[in-house]
């Protein structure tokens, strides 16, 4: 069972967490992407063999939606943090605006 | 007990106490402290099982709980292993697979006869085709076959558990280089657990070489530590992600987080591939010990020892000490290679056949005798053979380190020719293997590397400092000088059953004809074989398994690698698994009230709630005609405040909000990026910038994940969103009656004009604080009252003494879901489900495409553009009484008998007492759906059943009632 370190509450059990998928900033202006782009953003997933960036909920405790930044071949856990608003301006979220 | 042997020093049973106990219908006697199968051979018995497939006779092999010959069924407990457990007194014990008694199995006979058309996967390939041979074939080959036997009216639904355990490092195994571990470990100030699947601390110190020399002092000093957690009989199942231990004792399991692990499993004795190897009395030289020092029984009278290393040669001494007759020793290496100091002694009275190996063992039902033939260099047999007589072949040629832990932690082995040792490497930080685990057999060696070890883990943990590098070299160093313990591997030809598989009854010759048949990957030979997929999970078979595999492949063993390790390494119970039946309900402030009148109870989500008081038409009437109370405080209840929460409602909803007034109630639903509906409820605007806002019962939980994920990552500025669901109870007070009840027990203006339809209020009703949603589900002229929790009850038995002047009746989820499908209104996840879009779903009125942004909306706009397939719209079916079944399909009738075509299926469905008609909702394709009146065909019974589409509610369209 994972280990995750809750920004707010600190190393806790993974089965106090939800799973949030991987980090998908949304578009700014959904209404001005293509069906194309708009199908991308909907339903695919990059599915990395290695460190992913992704959401997680404490759901069993303090109730914070945080990144995690995991391997996914060795479950390492090497960052976990709050969402800031600098993150949205990030290159992920230039890349997925296209 | 002719086979015991007088008192030893370091048996582990108690000859004060016997114990009576059965096996087989016969009755038998044990001493306190002895295993099942230790007091079956001290009385003599060598045939303890018959096999998976053949039904051969089957005896003690490991004595180490690993192999399957001694499985046996303990009362309504299958699969036990019968050297493990301690017997008990009136215990009763039988033997598994037997047809009909152990002693004369008769379709042991046939099987031989069979044999040769059962090739490996025999079934495969000849019982599929005409197809019902299968049918046929199938029920004989699960009836010939198989293990113990499940009673499932009897299995145990109570006693078992679980319980989490932490330490700061774990130990696995309490032999020599564990209890080491152990000890340095603590000695660093961590906090230590100590697991052993045996029932005494030890490990091989209690069964060779001089058990006194360094045992009581090591247990001794576990004993005095502060720190150090011992669990005995506990057999470590897996590790998982995160140094994640899973553990089972007896009913018990155990979840243990590792700060780091060590291994220190031991090793598996090897069998060796011969024919008939699988006789009663062919047993691995290490089993005879365990029966000797443990138990002091005598495993045979006359024995053969066939060894390939020096322990064997401590086998063969130990069996004369115990007055066992060692009438052959045979090794398959030369004189020099042996650095035994028992060769001399025993080669003066022992016939000792050097470059030898056994190639046969014979015998009927235990073994009379052995051919011993010599080994040229590649393995092959040359004349002459010795025929010995015996009546027990012990087999010491070598060992598999115990590793599939470390194979689990991401370990990887590689394989030293040289030494036939498997050797570890990427080793994860806070994993280490120590002792014969890690191939290390001298007895200093292990203890130096097991302290080695257990500092390292600790200092992993963050408990004192980490040994030097230097001193791992030196351990290593050392090691590499022992001598090997594991002969190079050698597999002579011969005819007959030479077993490789004891679980499955896997031969030699199967696993050849499965490499030729193309089969020729390890992963592969293991799924078309079924090779270290029984009970012993590849103790006894991997390690020959890949030898096998790499010659037949002409490949080395490095390149055959060896099959992925998975939890459970050992069998385990479904009921350890389950652990307590623990499901956790959630009831409401009026729960009792709901059991004290005899309410039939239903399980909705976590929630308990009232299906029906008593006659759910009755109910529905009540609230038809005149008033009728429900308790709804399972539905979700959220307070928003701040300046920005019209703009998060805009987002959330796919309706608009940003004019609603303050004292205004508004109905909304919520899509998911996709555009898929996902809940619904009503949300008040209870001051200029407060709100309050419900959800369906099912979604409350993750409406309030869904908000704050949007909340937490942009959208939450200038709002606060407070889950307010535990804290309110809330009644539903619905019927023509419902405002003249309100009336007696509130001041406030109750009037059409003063609170009219849709609108919110707050004031004190039966003296208790109230928020006040004028609101109408079932159609009809409706309070839903929310107070705090604490008052529910109080509110609920004050509005129903009020009520009975009026002929109120409490109504329960069943009556809800008939007055709600009069008036056609949907229920999210009822209705839809996880293709279902507002615009399908007869929501298409709240979708507001032209707001600025909302979630759903890009997709919607697509759902529009290219128009909706399906349809969600209300039925009636004329001429019946009795309702369809929700989830029945809708049919298109196929011209010439050609089968019907599905097209839809019925969402819900109901009779209403109100209409004297069966009414429903249903999903058509959209040219069915949109024609008032138009006939479809529901699908029952294996025939069509003719409904009709009903556009609008069939109760009150206009909704009139909703506003009177």
């Amino acid at each position: 069972m994972l280990i995750l370190n809750c920004p707010n509450c600190g190393e806790r059990n993974v089965s106090e967490f939800r799973n949030g998928g991987e980090y998908r900033p949304r578009p700014a202006c959904p209404r001005e992407k293509d069906d194309l782009q708009w199908a991308e953003y909907v339903y695919l997933r990059s599915n990395v063999s290695g460190v992913q960036k992704e959401w997680w909920y404490h759901r069993a405790g303090c109730g914070l939606w945080f990144l995690a930044e995991r391997h996914t071949k060795t479950n390492e856990i090497t960052a976990t943090y709050r969402w800031r608003p600098a993150a949205a301006s990030s290159e992920e979220e230039r890349k997925a605006d296209g | 007990m002719a086979e015991r042997l007088p008192p030893r020093t370091g048996e582990v049973i108690d000859r004060e106490e016997e114990l009576r106990f059965q096996f087989d219908g016969e009755d038998y006697l044990a001493f306190s402290g002895d295993t099942i199968a230790s007091a079956l051979a001290a009385t003599g018995v060598r045939v303890f099982s018959r096999s998976f497939k053949y039904h051969r006779p089957r005896g003690l092999l490991c004595c180490a709980g690993h192999c399957p010959n001694c499985l046996v069924q303990v009362g309504e407990e299958p699969n036990v292993r019968a050297c493990r457990r301690r017997v008990e007194a009136g215990m009763r014990v039988e033997p598994q697979n037997v047809t009909p008694t152990l002693k004369r199995d008769w379709l042991a006979p046939v099987m031989r006869a069979l044999s040769p058309f059962m090739s490996v996967g025999f079934y495969y390939k000849t019982l599929y085709r005409p197809s019902w041979v299968w049918k046929l074939g199938e029920p004989l080959l699960r009836a010939a076959t198989g293990l113990g036997k499940v009673s499932v009216p009897k299995i145990p639904s109570e006693g078992f558990d679980k319980q989490y355990l932490r330490g700061d490092v774990v130990v696995v195994g309490a032999g020599p280089a564990g209890m080491s571990a152990t000890l340095s470990a603590a000695g660093q100030g961590a906090s230590v657990l100590l697991l052993d699947e045996n029932g005494q601390l030890g490990g091989h110190l209690r069964t060779t070489g001089d058990t006194q020399q360094r045992l009581p002092s090591l247990l001794e000093k576990v004993r005095a530590a502060g720190n150090i957690r011992v669990f005995t009989e506990t057999t470590v199942t897996g590790w998982f992600d995160h140094s994640w231990l899973a553990a089972v004792r007896g009913h018990r399991l155990y979840k243990i987080r590792a700060g780091a692990v060590v291994l220190a499993s031991g090793a598996l004795e090897r069998p060796l591939l011969f024919e008939n190897n699988d006789l009663p009395g062919v047993m691995l030289g290490s089993a005879a010990q365990r029966l000797l020092r443990l138990h002091s029984v005598k495993p045979g009278q006359r024995a053969v020892v066939m060894t390939a290393n020096d322990d064997g040669w401590e086998v063969a001494a130990d069996l004369r000490a115990a007055g066992v007759e060692v009438v052959a020793m045979a090794d398959e290496r030369e004189r020099a290679a042996s650095s035994s100091a028992r060769v001399d002694a025993l080669s003066a009275d022992v016939p000792v056949f050097w470059r030898h190996t056994v190639a046969a063992a014979h015998g009927g039902s235990a073994v009379q005798a052995a051919t011993i033939v010599p080994l040229d260099g590649d393995g092959d047999t040359q004349a002459p053979r010795h025929r010995q007589d015996c009546d027990l072949l012990l087999v010491s040629v070598g060992w598999t380190p115990n590793t599939g832990l470390a194979y689990q932690a991401g370990v990887r082995f590689g394989f030293d020719e040289k030494r036939a040792e498997l050797t570890a490497r990427d080793m994860p930080e806070n994993f280490a293997i120590a002792g014969r685990a890690a191939g290390t057999h001298l007895l200093e060696h292990e203890l130096a590397e097991g302290a080695l070890a257990g500092r390292s883990m600790a200092a992993a943990a963050g408990r004192g400092d980490a040994p030097a590098a230097a001193q791992w070299t030196q351990v290593q160093e050392e090691k590499a000088a022992e001598p090997a313990r594991s002969a190079p591997w050698v597999s002579v030809a011969g005819a007959g059953k030479r077993f490789l598989c004891y679980c499955e009854d896997v031969t030699e010759k199967d696993l050849y004809t499965a490499v030729a048949e193309g089969y020729d990957s390890i992963e592969l030979l293991k799924r078309y074989s079924t090779i270290s997929m029984g009970p012993c999970q590849g103790k006894m078979c991997s390690m020959n398994a890949v030898h096998l595999c790499a010659r037949a492949n002409a490949a080395s063993v490095d390149e055959t690698g060896s099959t992925k390790s998975r939890p459970p390494l050992q069998p385990i119970s479904l009921g350890a698994l389950a652990g307590q039946n623990m499901e956790p309900v959630r009831v409401t402030p009026v729960h009792d009230w709901h059991l004290e009148r005899g309410a039939k109870m239903m399980v909705a989500g976590l929630w308990l709630r009232p299906e029906r008081y008593g006659d759910p038409a009755g109910e529905v009437r009540a609230v038809r005609e005149r008033v009728g109370v429900i308790d709804v405080s399972t539905l979700g209840k959220y307070k928003l405040t701040g300046p920005s929460v019209p703009d998060i409602l805009e987002k959330i909803y796919i309706n608009r909000w940003r004019k609603l007034a303050v004292g205004r109630v508004r109905y909304g639903a919520m899509c998911n990026t996709e555009g898929i509906v996902m809940d619904d409820g009503v949300t008040a605007r209870v001051g200029e910038q407060e709100w309050y806002m419900t959800t369906t019962s099912g979604g409350a939980g993750s409406v309030n994940e869904w908000m704050q994920w949007w909340m937490q990552s942009g959208w939450g500025e200038g709002v606060q969103l407070l889950n307010r669901t535990d804290d309110f109870a809330a009644v539903n007070l619905a019927g023509p009656q419902a405002r003249a009840l309100l009336q007696k027990l509130t001041g406030l203006q109750l009037g059409n004009d003063q609170f009219p339809y849709m609108h919110a209020r707050s004031g004190a009703v039966a003296g208790v604080p109230c928020r006040l949603l004028r609101i109408g589900f079932t159609g009809e002229l409706s309070y839903e009252l929310h107070c705090p929790s604490s008052y529910g009850r109080h509110l609920w038995e004050r509005l129903l003494a009020a009520g009975e002047q009026f002929g109120i009746l409490p109504f329960g989820v069943e009556a809800q879901r008939v007055l709600r499908l009069e008036k056609g209104h949907l229920i999210i996840g009822q209705d839809t489900d996880a293709l279902s879009n507002p615009i399908a779903a007869e929501l298409s009125w709240a979708v507001k495409l032209d707001k600025e942004d909302f979630l759903g909306q890009r997709s919607l706009i697509r759902v529009t553009e290219r128009g909706v397939r399906q349809r969600l719209v209300g039925f009636t079916v004329p001429g019946v009484s009795v309702a369809p079944e929700e989830g029945l399909q809708i049919v298109a009738l196929g011209s010439n008998g050609k089968r019907p075509e599905i097209i839809g299926w019925v969402s819900s469905c109901r009779f209403s007492p109100t209409l004297n008609e069966v009414i429903g909702l249903c999903w058509l394709p959209s040219e069915i759906a949109e024609t008032d009146g138009a006939e479809f065909n529901i699908w029952r019974d294996e025939r069509p059943l003719a409904a009709r589409v009903h556009h609008g509610a069939v109760y009150d369209p206009e909704g009139a009632r909703l506003r009177s």
